[in-house]
């Protein structure tokens, strides 16, 4: 250790023959790392979607994956969202409140070969004259379903149209994703001319 | 010194960069996170622990079990099981389109629901559901996550930052000396086996090198009647564990705690980012 | 040393200045050096004898491991890099450190910071969080006295007489700022005002990267860029590519550390591994100036002593960052992310490179400093010895260890306490690793404090004639 030179010389830590620039190759190697690590980032990263974690690589894949549930989880499903939205009125059995709710269960609206119109009125909201096994009603509906996804307002749809002796046939989420397209913006249902109007 | 100067700008700009990646995106992305609402149900979850597993959570944190477990479960991938759960009516054509994925011969009512497929993807799972349905039978399509942990059966899908929701310090852990604990409340959901295994490990896994918390219990004299809450020795246990005549080992209020905490362990609902097919009862065909 | 080297005055005086701080830093750094190992041993025997330390809460593993990493990290790191690079920044600028009582103050507040932190971790009063355990009353002393050591650090740095910004200044100066930023950010966000949920864990995660991986090379490249040209004699070769090791180190090390077996969503960890991708640049980058600065001085300098102990930190430096390329890959790291190869990884970074480095660099500038020799020559060179086959045994079986630790855990028709079981092999081999690793720590508490003992008896010696001397003599004199 007695022969190390002294300080004052080697502080020049840099020799002034050095050049001052890292030569390109470096450049050219982080810029093609950085591409790479770019490419991967698109491919795997959800692109900062909070919902997306590996193994799934983007919403769609993991949209893709969700369980498209047998009809019984459905059915499961549809019951609890009835009972919790709309039980309130319609009764959890679906006979309805008198004066203020028809009744759901042999409705023949809810029976009726296509589902458009009991898609379209918790979609939009009813008020007006409607005619429901031979009595007349004359109440008003919230669009109590706008705030549902399709997926989950078919599944309310479904419940409704084959529970309580309804011979009904299911409903897609497609379904209910076309109506509500076709009503976004109206104002409520007027009644049964409302809904023949809506058919046209 | 002016290039001094904006060479340390430059610096602190980048430095910066990773603080805004990493602390400050996380806090704004993850740090007001909501409950969720589990996949095909109203529940919501996360739910909060109760009082003692939140107090178990920090004896959890005091006495560093995070060193030796982890809290995560991890998920390789992902694939489906085809079940067909009704033959209807035209069950020749449906025999039809189901001979190509059995071995064995035709399907009866009273083999269903019956899984026809494991492990398919989500494609191949739709379009043969597809074909059973036009051909008037019904199928389900159940989803599941696939990988070592999840076989090992330490959980049913990957862990996420919902399963964290309620926690104080967040103990993830980083080392997997001992088995991961995300769904241990599920798998050993006994009080009194965690409170076992806590004062003697060796006696359930031979050889463990988990350290005996024998320091969360004390021995005490016996009254009248023993302590309600005393912890039930096998008498099959050595002499060195079991307690001296006319005393007995009682679990300290860490020691409940700890236990509540484990067994309050349970990320294992489906949720829409780890979504999975829920085990629902058995599908009935429907009585008219 | 001091009798057959001509130092000029101002050397001597810069010499002087350091003295009593880096005493006070490196003496108390000694200290928890030899605690940390002393309770690393603890921690392994944990395995071995898992029954004996039943009865004691203060020796359990979860709370002995925690305490042998924090002093290590805080106790032994942290002042002996900062020691380290106020001395460098004096020597680079030819500037004296000022006020040298208040340095002294500081160190010697970091030093009860540790103490108080690490009881706080053995009674079981911990944060709760991977590297950052220390509770309030351990970190507020530790961050203040960090301040002061960094503010005077910074003094020495701006009162520089030789303008010219050299590598290790940028090294040590983003380093000086990086730490309080990174200790703020965390202790703040996770433990005076805890954010929610899994944020906690990204921040903490975030917090152990940066001050592990991004401070602790700052200050060890720093470090072996500055004593590298002065221990062969001549410039740093390849400065260019320094300077590229510099901004690729803080533009993309800061983005390491989020493993992909983390449950957070899945943007994280992907940014996490390009960042770790870009290090095959800081890799080449730190190779090519190593080598081309000390290639063919090998044998000549070989010294077993500072130029050995800081030529092994940057090897064992080049092998941490390759295990950090391998864990960017994802498949790697879902394999061997949750055993003992991230232990290993950590392990020969903080005591394989970063202390190494800091153990030259003392071992060089201590003497110097003080103006005596170090009491016993030859400890230094079992020291190194030591070290070097302890770092071997305790990373090398980690490492393999926790590769088939990993591939085991991936294959579920493998029981797991048949996985525990097989890493128990490795971990006896390991803990013989740690015994070397203490022997050699204990060799060097010992050196620096006979050392101290002997510079104090000298100055007991100057001071004591002056208190028995009547006080008039003074004043006649002057």
């Amino acid at each position: 250790m007695s022969d190390e030179p002294k300080t004052i010389s080697t502080n020049e830590q840099t020799s002034p023959a050095e050049r001052k620039t890292a030569p390109i190759w470096i450049f050219a190697l982080a810029l093609i790392l950085l591409f790479g690590g770019g490419v991967y980032f698109d491919q795997y990263s959800g692109w900062f979607n909070p919902q997306v974690y590996s193994p799934y690589e983007n919403t769609d894949q993991l949209e893709a994956w969700q369980p498209k549930s047998g009809e019984a989880a459905v059915m499961a499903h549809g019951k609890q969202l009835y009972e919790s939205v709309c039980g309130t009125c319609h009764n959890a059995d679906g006979s309805g409140k008198p004066g203020q709710a028809p009744p759901l269960a042999g409705s023949e609206w809810v029976n009726a070969k296509s589902p458009n119109d009991v898609i379209s009125i918790p979609l939009d909201g009813l008020s007006g004259e409607i005619h429901v096994k031979g009595e007349t009603w004359n109440a008003s509906m919230a669009a109590m379903g706008a705030g549902l996804s399709d997926s989950d307002l078919a599944a309310v749809i479904s419940y409704v149209r084959t529970s309580w002796g309804n011979k009904g046939k299911p409903v897609m989420p497609d379904d209910v994703k076309a109506i509500r397209a076709k009503v976004a913006g109206k104002p409520p249902i007027n009644g049964e001319q409302g809904l023949k109007a809506l058919e046209k | 010194m002016k290039n001094g100067f904006s060479i340390f700008i430059a610096a602190v700009l980048l430095l910066g960069i990773s603080w805004c990646a990493f602390v400050l995106a996380p806090v704004i992305q993850l740090g007001d996170e909501k409950q969720t609402v589990m996949i095909n149900s109203t529940d919501i979850y996360p739910v909060q622990r109760t009082g003692a597993a939140t107090l178990g959570l920090q004896v959890y944190r005091a006495n560093g079990c995070a060193a030796c477990h982890t809290e995560q479960i991890q998920q390789n991938g992902m694939a489906c099981d085809l079940i067909v759960t009704s033959l209807g009516k035209n069950s020749s054509a449906l025999q039809k389109v189901l001979a190509g994925s059995l071995s064995d011969s035709f399907l009866t009512t009273n083999d269903l629901p019956k899984t026809i497929r494991h492990g398919i993807s989500m494609e191949i799972a739709s379009s043969m559901s597809d074909k059973i349905t036009a051909a008037g039978g019904k199928a389900e399509v159940h989803v599941y996550a696939t990988g070592a942990d999840i076989e090992r059966g330490w959980g049913l899908r990957r862990s996420v930052a919902e399963d964290f929701l309620w926690d104080s310090p967040v103990q993830l852990g980083a080392n997997r000396i001992g088995p991961d604990l995300a769904d241990v409340g599920a798998r050993l959901g006994d009080l009194n086996w965690q409170l076992q295994h806590l004062y003697a490990p060796q006696m359930f896994v031979k050889g463990s090198v988990m350290p005996p918390f024998r320091y969360l219990f004390v021995k005490q004299k016996k009254g009248a009647v023993p302590s309600a809450d005393a912890l039930q020795i096998p008498p099959g246990w050595p002499k060195d564990l079991q307690p001296p005549g006319g005393y007995e080992i009682v679990p300290t209020e860490d020691a409940k705690n700890l236990a509540a905490y484990l067994l309050s362990l349970r990320a294992e609902v489906p949720l829409h980012d780890a979504p999975y097919t829920p085990a629902v009862a058995a599908p009935t065909e429907k009585s008219k | 040393m001091n009798e057959n080297v001509p130092a000029s005055f101002a050397d001597v005086k810069l010499e002087a200045s350091c003295r009593v701080p880096l005493l006070a830093l490196f003496g108390g750094a000694a200290v928890w050096l030899v605690v940390s190992s002393a309770l690393a041993l603890i921690a392994s025997l944990n395995f071995h004898m898992p029954e004996k330390f039943a009865h004691c809460a203060w020796l359990t593993y979860g709370r002995v491991f925690p305490a042998a990493n924090d002093a290590l990290l805080y106790g032994f790191c942290v002042p002996a890099g900062i020691g380290v690079a106020i001395w460098i920044l004096s020597q680079l600028g030819r500037a004296p450190l000022r006020d040298p009582l208040v340095p002294v103050f500081a160190a010697n507040l970091w030093h009860l910071g540790v103490l108080v932190g690490l009881i706080e971790i053995l009674s079981g009063n911990t944060t709760g969080f991977d590297w950052l355990e220390f509770q309030r009353g351990g970190s507020v002393l530790l961050f203040f006295a960090y301040l002061l050591l960094a503010a005077w650090a910074m003094m020495v740095f701006t009162a520089r007489r030789e303008r010219a910004l050299q590598p290790p200044h940028w090294f040590l100066i983003a380093a000086l700022f990086w730490f309080p930023w990174v200790y703020a950010t965390a202790n703040l966000f996770l433990v005076a005002w805890p954010v929610r949920g899994i944020a906690q864990s990204v921040i903490a995660l975030w917090f152990a990267n940066n001050f592990i991986f991004v401070w602790l090379s700052l200050i060890g490249l720093g470090t072996a860029f500055y004593f590298f040209p002065r221990l062969i004699g001549r410039p740093l070769q390849a400065v260019h590519y320094a300077l590229f090791a510099f901004w690729s180190l803080i533009l993309f090390g800061t983005f390491c550390g989020i493993p992909h077996t983390a449950p957070v969503p899945a943007w994280m960890p992907t940014l996490s591994s390009v960042g770790g991708g870009m290090f095959v640049v800081l890799l080449l980058t730190v190779t090519i100036v190593e080598v081309r600065t000390v290639w063919g001085f090998i044998k000549s300098k070989w010294d077993n002593g500072p130029f050995c102990f800081i030529g092994s930190g940057a090897d064992c430096f080049v092998i941490s960052l390759l295990m950090m390329i391998a864990l960017a890959c994802p498949a790697f790291d879902r394999t061997a992310g949750f055993t003992w190869f991230t232990q290993a990884q950590l392990q020969l970074q903080i005591y394989g490179f970063f202390a190494m480095t800091m153990f030259g660099a003392i071992y060089y500038l201590l003497p110097r400093a003080v103006d005596l020799k170090f009491p016993f020559p030859k400890l230094v060179a079992a020291h190194y010895w030591m070290s070097l086959i302890g770092i071997v045994l305790l990373v090398l079986p980690l490492a393999i260890g926790g590769i088939e630790q990993g591939l085991k855990l991936d294959n579920a028709k493998i029981a797991f306490p048949e996985i525990m079981n097989l890493s128990l092999m490795y971990l006896r081999v390991s803990t013989v690793g740690i015994c070397f690793i203490l022997i050699g720590n204990l060799l060097f508490a010992l050196n620096v404090f006979v050392m101290t003992c002997v510079w104090k008896m000298a100055l007991l010696k100057k001071i004591l004639p002056a208190i028995n001397a009547p006080l008039e003599t003074s004043e006649v004199k002057s």
